[in-house]
């Protein structure tokens, strides 16, 4: 498979691929505000919006990063079900100070979890699919362990970050917004980011050319545990609750959040700003299929298995329309 | 002689059965439990479905790479035939034939998209297990589901029971262990003495040299994921009958423990390398380890972590040897000037 | 005419708007060995996918052993005798040495099952042909790149091959290896059998072929036997230029020069006991063939490779090389072997590529990091060593071998580094960027710099180092400086 990647054009500031899914995403904002204008656009439902793509939104951001490292992160949504329980398990304590020792440890465990993904990838070499499909189960297994098997619930203790709202902004959201903002500049204009795209391109070039690609490898990793943790934290604050096996099927809508943000899968190419976009649009999609009753939610997956497959073939052509420009 | 014996100790499938033996060992000197007729049955009963997922796993790995689709187009093939079979009153051999040909339909897309676009295969099948679970859940609706009047007579069949004296357990082999041993007969065949079955394992060593030596890729690729759509649409049927009931929310997930038995069994995922024999033996493994915990004296509880353990451990092994035979200065240095 | 296995005439192929052969010739007679040469992108592939009825032509006429073919396809012309040999020799590296031995002829009489007792018929035949002892059991993947070499070979000959096409084949060969593929190239021409052989290397050319022809730019440049052709007519056919000498390396001693690189027993995995001085100003060599060690020297000397027993001394200091970025910060660059894979990220953009090595140099507080800096070191390496390009924002994919092996030397040269390693720096490169490299190396030694250049190409190393150290084995073989640094004593001594 051919990697290109989308080239940058000196005079517009955002990626082809990235203004592409922001014309969707007008578009779709336009639809919307036509056909089902009264119960659709108001305050509470845009909020609703903003809240309810947090969780998958900072995970996806996360696999982002290891795709664009040249691997994959399965583990996610297990690493955040960890973090959540690890916080829940410290509130239920009850001692002073807990809550924040609680996100603090959820933090950690994210961290922890990551760094361990990063080890088996670069100095164990195990293929990142396999590595991280075995620490999936690993975590998994620890949340059993550590729960009981059962539910974790708290009380409320950390409510306010999901019900905060900030000039009308659910704090969730803010928080999304401000982790793409970090990321994209953390990707897009450090050596770090460079790095990592050269070693998702090429593992032995980027060897040769003194890039120290385990470092790099496990900070990505890291950095995904990170969002995962986040992620633990506010579906605890959001649900009061947290278990092991929550949230099996955000794995899979991660990764096509990834991708149809524009991130290769191969590595080395795409940008974090089209996950932003593309989480929007999704559950802006989602949103407005919830007004209509008679289509159920599950159909969701139908359309987003779809979706997938589409844009895929439509970047496809869309880069080959401009190959043949450039000659 | 000598190098015969050389060849086989080389070989990943001998290591893992080691692995099984001793492991098998250790759980008969915890338990006493191990070696009984019963437990052993058991251990083959839960091998049946995972043993049939692992042939879709491995065509996939051996020609292109991860199919992780294979779970749901069971799910959705079974749904169909179950509903087609409970409508009309169809007997075994339609609601199979209607649960094949609709898994070698939704195979299509994979190999469509696959094969005319040329994406990266895991990321095909996610979006087709998606298109299929929207189908199942979304179109349908569908619940848990009564078998077809003949399947389930014919799912009560057992051909084998066994008895344990002393713990007075009892266990039963069903009829679908048939159909998984045809099926592992029929691929056995097909891999190792058709061309076209050794096409496959060609095109995955080397496309180029495939496609130079007059192998048409593109429809051995296509027809590779037909066929699994297929397989895993037996497969669908055999766990339904297993249950004696259709289940839909049964089938997710199931995909990654299959790829991890079939990698463990020797299976390389940059293609061209895998055995049938080491998808049993890694079936088997981590089949084994999943049930017998309980006799080992582990609680249920641990089960994730020892197979997250056992995967990662089995697959930092196999990476390491995998860099050692790739290792250039380990190669030239045999090579003098 | 019957006595010509092969005769095209006029051959046309164009792939999109570029014309890659504008009217082509070229005709082989029987039983001889016919060399085809040519730089990189004159249409020698092409060619060849022609004649073995891959690509069908634009254009002109195909004749196979006095047979018209109007619509060449890939079994018309294996019926017809005709075999390529790729340089990637088309094996499946999966499958044992039988299989690959008989499944192409299996595929072909279109059989449907396998019948492992044939198999083992073909292929014990194959390798009999040419007296080839091999574990027909083995895998592939396991053997060394000149069986691999035969493997293809031995079954090519199934096919009453008439015509053998050979694309490069001695690139990856141990000079022991090349004597033997050179000795049952010989067997095969006593048999009748014609074979075209493809180089770009001139002592093999001379050694081996009957008669020669030169493309350049998709057309016939000239076409003779080789006993008309000498080394300054086959560089002016194929460049169309005349190339002043490089610059006369000045016959002087570097001994009293200051010690910038210098090894007491080194040993690592692939060779040991490697001692040897690089002064400031010297272009050392370091020549040895496949297997030699020379490789792994380099990669032990910018730390890619960590030696297991002695030590590598700095302007006179002892260093430990961790890492590459270590090596870098003392001041070694290394130009590795394989350009593809080791040197250059193929997608990413040219300046990305040159500025890599310089990203914590060009990155601000807080790791930050602004692409116009790194667009401004690009452009001005780009400017400096001469890489044809006028957007260095496009893929590094888009230039030629030269000049992309350009790109790597600008990105080592970006480190301002004290000891420049190359290793092979103008393997797969054009006369006209290998010309442009030497120049640039003497340039560089002549301001001080401390050259190391490992090398299997004995021309290169003579015309180029002041020095050479022999390594045979992963040992020390022998030292020739000065006068005695020359063709013959490089081929004596390294054969």
């Amino acid at each position: 498979m051919d990697k290109t990647i989308g080239q940058k054009k000196k005079t517009l500031p955002f990626d082809e691929n990235v203004r592409r899914l922001m014309i969707i995403l007008v578009v779709l904002l336009i639809v919307t505000g036509v056909t089902k204008s009264a119960s659709f656009v108001n305050l509470s439902n845009f909020q609703s919006i903003g809240k309810q793509l947090t969780e998958y939104g900072l995970m996806s951001l996360g696999m982002g990063i290891c795709m664009i490292s040249g691997g994959i992160d399965l583990s996610t949504v297990y690493v955040a079900n960890l973090s959540g329980i690890c916080a829940g398990l410290i509130f239920q304590m009850n001692l002073p100070g807990n809550v924040a020792v609680g996100c603090l440890a959820a933090l950690c465990v994210g961290l922890l979890c990551g760094a361990f993904n990063g080890v088996l990838i670069s100095y164990f070499h195990i293929p990142p699919m396999l590595a991280t499909l075995g620490s999936y189960e690993l975590f998994m297994g620890i949340s059993v362990v550590l729960s009981g098997g059962s539910t974790v619930s708290t009380q409320g203790q950390i409510e306010l970050l999901s019900s905060l709202t900030l000039l009308n902004i659910p704090l969730p959201f803010l928080i999304f917004i401000i982790c793409t903002v970090a990321l994209v500049c953390l990707m897009g204009k450090t050596k770090f980011g460079t790095r990592t795209y050269l070693a998702g391109t090429s593992e032995k070039a980027a060897r040769f050319a003194g890039i120290h690609v385990n470092t790099t490898v496990i900070k990505c990793y890291m950095l995904s545990g990170l969002l995962a943790g986040i992620a633990g934290l506010i579906s605890l604050s959001r649900l009061n609750s947290a278990k092991a096996d929550f949230g099996t099927s955000y794995t899979m809508q991660t990764i096509l959040v990834a991708v149809l943000g524009g991130i290769n899968p191969n590595g080395g190419a795409g940008r974090l700003s089209g996950i932003a976009f593309a989480v929007v649009i999704l559950q802006l999609l989602s949103s407005y299929l919830n007004q209509f009753p008679t289509i159920s939610n599950y159909y969701r997956d139908l359309i987003w298995g779809a979706a997938l497959l589409l844009v895929l073939v439509f970047n496809v052509k869309i880069s080959q329309k401009s190959g043949k420009k450039k000659d | 002689m000598d190098k015969k014996i050389k060849k086989v100790v080389k070989q990943t499938e001998f290591y893992i059965l080691c692995i099984i033996i001793v492991f098998a060992v250790i759980i008969q000197i915890r338990s006493g439990q191990f070696f009984t007729s019963n437990n052993l049955m058991d251990l083959v009963r839960s091998m049946i479905v995972p043993g049939i997922y692992a042939l879709c796993a491995l065509l996939s790995f051996v020609s292109t790479g991860a199919d992780v689709s294979f779970p749901l187009i069971a799910a959705l093939s079974a749904y169909i035939a179950v509903l087609a079979g409970n409508t009309w009153s169809l007997g075994v051999v339609p609601v199979f034939l209607i649960a094949v040909i609709t898994g070698c339909l939704i195979g299509c897309i994979n190999g469509f998209f696959i094969v005319r676009y040329r994406f990266n295969s895991l990321i095909v099948t996610l979006g087709t297990s998606s298109i299929c679970s929207g189908i199942l859940f979304g179109a349908f609706e569908a619940g848990r589901t009564e078998l077809p009047e003949k399947l389930y007579a014919l799912s009560k069949v057992n051909i084998a029971t066994v008895k344990n004296e002393s713990s007075g357990l009892g266990s039963a082999l069903p009829g679908t262990f048939i159909i998984m041993i045809v099926l592992y007969a029929a691929a056995y065949f097909i891999l190792n003495y058709t061309m076209v079955g050794r096409s496959v394992y060609a095109l995955g060593g080397d496309e180029i040299s495939a496609e130079r030596a007059g192998i048409n890729v593109k429809k051995v690729r296509f027809g590779v994921y037909v066929v699994n759509g297929g397989i895993a649409a037996i497969a669908g049927l055999c766990y339904a009958m297993m249950s004696y009931f259709y289940m839909p929310n049964e089938y997710a997930g199931a995909e990654m423990l299959v790829i991890a038995a079939v990698i463990l069994g020797g299976t390389r995922m940059s293609g061209g390398i895998g055995t049938l024999k080491g998808c049993l033996l890694g079936t088997f493994l981590l089949t084994m380890v999943s049930n017998s915990l309980i006799l080992f004296g582990i609680s249920v509880y641990w089960e994730k972590v020892v197979v997250g353990a056992i995967i990662i451990i089995g697959t930092a092994i196999s990476a390491m040897q995998a860099q050692r035979a790739s290792n250039p200065f380990a190669v030239r240095r045999k090579k003098e000037a | 005419m019957k006595e010509n296995v092969l005769c095209v005439k006029g051959i046309k192929k164009s792939f999109g708007g570029v014309h890659a052969l504008k009217g082509v010739d070229l005709t082989i007679k029987k039983g001889e060995i016919h060399c085809l040469a040519g730089e990189n992108g004159c249409g020698k592939s092409t060619i060849i996918k022609v004649i073995s009825g891959f690509y069908k032509p634009d254009g002109g006429t195909i004749e196979i052993d006095g047979k018209e073919y109007a619509n060449l396809n890939t079994a018309e012309a294996i019926s017809a005798g005709i075999q390529v040999i790729y340089q990637d020799f088309s094996i499946f590296p999966n499958l044992t040495v039988m299989e690959n031995l008989a499944f192409n002829q299996v595929l072909a009489e279109k059989k449907k099952f396998v019948n492992k007792k044939e198999y083992r018929k073909i292929a014990e035949e194959a390798v009999r042909k040419i007296n080839f002892n091999v574990d027909l059991d083995a895998r592939v993947e396991s053997l060394s790149v000149a069986d691999k070499q035969l493997i293809a070979i031995s079954r090519a000959l199934l096919h009453n091959a008439k015509l053998i096409i050979m694309d490069e084949p001695t690139t990856a060969l141990t000079s022991k290896e090349v004597k033997r593929l050179f000795a049952i190239i010989n067997e095969l021409k006593k048999e009748g059998i014609t074979i075209l052989f493809v180089s770009h290397k001139l002592d093999e050319v001379f050694e081996i072929s009957d008669s020669i022809t030169i493309l350049r730019s998709g057309e016939n440049v000239h076409s003779c036997p080789i006993q008309e052709m000498n080394e300054e007519k086959f560089t002016y056919y194929m460049t169309g230029r005349n190339f002043d000498a490089v610059p006369e390396k000045e016959k002087i001693s570097f001994e009293e020069r200051k010690s910038m690189l210098k090894t007491e027993n080194l040993s690592a995995p692939g060779f040991e006991n490697i001692s040897f001085d690089l002064h400031e100003g010297e272009v050392l060599g370091i020549v040895g063939q496949l297997g030699s060690g020379r490789t792994e020297l380099s990669l032990a000397l910018s730390g890619m490779l960590k030696p297991f027993a002695g030590s590598i001394f700095l302007e006179g200091k002892e260093v430990r090389l961790n890492s590459v970025s270590e090596a870098q910060k003392c001041g070694i660059a290394l130009v590795p072997e394989d350009r593809l894979t080791e040197g250059l990220f193929l997608p990413q953009p040219i300046y990305k590529n040159i500025s890599v090595t310089c990203l914590d140099a060009l990155a601000k507080m807080a790791g930050v990091l602004k692409e116009d800096d790194e667009k401004t070191l690009s452009q001005s390496w780009v400017d400096d060593i001469g890489v044809a390009t006028k957007d260095h924002t496009l893929p590094v994919s888009t230039l030629s071998g030269g000049n992309q092996q350009k790109v790597v030397l600008a990105r080592c040269l970006a480190t301002k580094p004290k000891v420049l390693i190359l290793n092979g720096p103008t393997v797969g490169v054009d006369i006209g960027a290998k010309y442009d490299i030497h120049k640039l190396l003497r340039g560089l030694a002549k301001n001080g710099m401390a050259v190391l250049v490992v090398s299997d190409d004995v021309a290169e190393v003579s015309a180029l180092c002041d020095r050479a150290i022999i390594m045979k084995a992963g040992k020390f073989a022998g030292e020739l400086k000065g006068e005695e640094l020359n063709n013959e004593n490089l081929y004596k001594v390294t054969a």
